[in-house]
């Protein structure tokens, strides 16, 4: 007969936790697949099965009013796809990703990979650089400004707007309720942006196109904007990150890749599953659930800890070990199933161009000083010196 | 077992091709085509391998 799941005295957005939330994670785990954290009101769910059953099952673990931990993020959220279920989420979904799928970005392939390698050449020439401000933080948001084709101005608001938009999904605490404003300001732009102020022939361009000639529904083309940004920035700033910092602790894995380029794919999905970028992430329940014996109520708000099912010893041998020659394929950090991460395609992209680039032009370095800051949702480093580099 | 898509799902990440390259392909469009959809005992466990790694669930065995 199902019991109510154990309860821990965890609270999930505290700044060690989210600075590292790896012994936490390793805690809920052992006390079990679903743990009831009064301190956040939510039922986390820390163990992969648990997360990717969950996840697979939209018609049980609901998005509506469920992604975020304040009211405020899932009023604003009401609506999005990333806030639906199917069959409402079908149609959104297809008009967020239609821009965004390998075979949609296939022509930015070479640019990106082009952008990388000069980028990184640039700085590795140079003997040393900070890898977030020079490379974490550039190199997403040119390609991001590139798709959308929106020009300086916006560029220089673009790191606070996308680090405010996740910042925002936290519970409402001092960091959510400084984000608020922040977030407004890029909600603002994308409900006035219009296709003149975005470059011809971007892809941004191409949707406010779309949704003049009725293609897409109409207003729909800010809110695609809005995802873009909000979403496709901050996480990918912290992979990027989570590259280098990774290499820089296992010079024996970036010396296979160097070796091997085959394995950059292997290599990037390892970086995500090791250090996954999203902490967490809402659904609600539709109905009573019972998880390996243990029920959630109906009606209840589920923190799926994607961090801690990347870490699970139960799915991945030796789940602590940075091994790139696993090839996780399957782990969680894009999510998965119906809502997994709509820009994957573009985010293998830069993370795979920024390896091959690293492998290329670098032969070895070694990290200097190196700073987290605690971030509701999105996991990254804030300062890292890559200094005494060799090049390749 | 068959390999079933649901198509408007599918977004052409690619990862069932690298999983089972012998049973399924994206074309030129990206578009994927199951090239053996009854798959015997034989290729099964590759099979399960393609279905498990589509990040969208877009494919299943039946």
């Amino acid at each position: 007969m199902a019991i109510p799941p154990p309860t821990a005295p965890v609270d999930l957005f505290a700044d060690d936790i989210l600075v590292d939330p790896y012994p936490t994670y390793a805690a809920l785990r052992d006390t079990g697949a679903v743990v009831h954290l009064p301190d956040n009101d939510v039922y986390a769910l820390t163990r992969y099965d648990a997360i990717r059953d969950a996840l697979g099952d939209p018609e049980t673990f609901s998005s509506v009013r469920a992604i975020g931990f304040n009211d405020g993020v899932n009023d604003a959220l009401n609506g999005t796809s990333l806030a639906s279920d199917p069959p409402n989420h079908t149609q959104l979904r297809a008009t967020l990703s239609a821009n965004l799928t390998p075979r949609a970005l296939r022509g930015l392939e070479a640019q990106i990979d082009r952008k990388a390698d000069d980028l990184v050449a640039l700085l590795a020439a140079g003997g040393g650089f900070d890898a977030i401000d020079a490379l974490a933080r550039v190199f997403p948001l040119e390609i991001v400004a590139d798709l959308i084709g929106f020009t300086s101005d916006v560029k220089a608001n673009m790191l606070r707007w996308g680090e405010a938009a996740m910042q925002v999904i936290g519970p409402m605490n001092q960091r959510t309720m400084e984000s608020f404003p922040i977030a407004g300001e890029l909600y603002a732009w994308c409900s006035t942006v219009t296709a003149a102020d975005l470059a011809p022939g971007s892809i941004g361009r191409g949707i406010f196109d779309a949704e003049a000639r009725g293609d897409i529904p109409e207003g729909s083309a800010g809110n695609i904007i809005h995802q873009y940004l909000g979403a496709g920035v901050d996480t990918t700033v912290a992979a990027i990150g989570n590259i280098i910092a990774l290499f820089g602790r296992h010079q024996e894995q970036f010396a296979l890749v160097r070796d091997d380029p085959s394995l950059v794919p292997a290599t990037f999905a390892e970086v995500l599953r090791y250090w996954t970028p999203v902490h967490a992430w809402g659904r609600r329940t539709t109905r009573e659930v019972e998880i390996d014996g243990a029920r959630i109520p109906s009606g209840a708000h589920v923190a799926v800890l994607f961090g801690a099912g990347n870490r699970d010893g139960r799915h991945y041998a030796d789940a602590d070990t940075f091994d790139i020659a696993r090839n996780p394929v399957d782990h969680l950090a894009f999510g998965y199933g119906p809502h997994g991460c709509a820009g994957q395609g573009l985010a293998r992209m830069e993370g795979h161009a920024v390896i091959r680039a690293l492998a290329t032009h670098v032969g070895s370095f070694r990290l200097g000083d190196e700073r987290r800051e605690p971030s509701n949702i999105t996991r990254s480093i804030a300062r890292l010196d890559v200094v005494d580099i060799v090049p390749a | 077992m068959r390999i079933e898509l649901d198509r408007p799902r599918c977004e052409g990440h690619g990862l069932c091709e690298e999983a089972a390259p012998d049973l399924l392909h994206l074309d030129d469009d990206g578009e994927v085509v199951i090239d053996v959809p009854e798959v015997g005992d034989d290729a099964l466990e590759r099979a399960r391998a393609a279905v498990r790694v589509c990040p969208v669930a877009a494919l299943r065995l039946a």
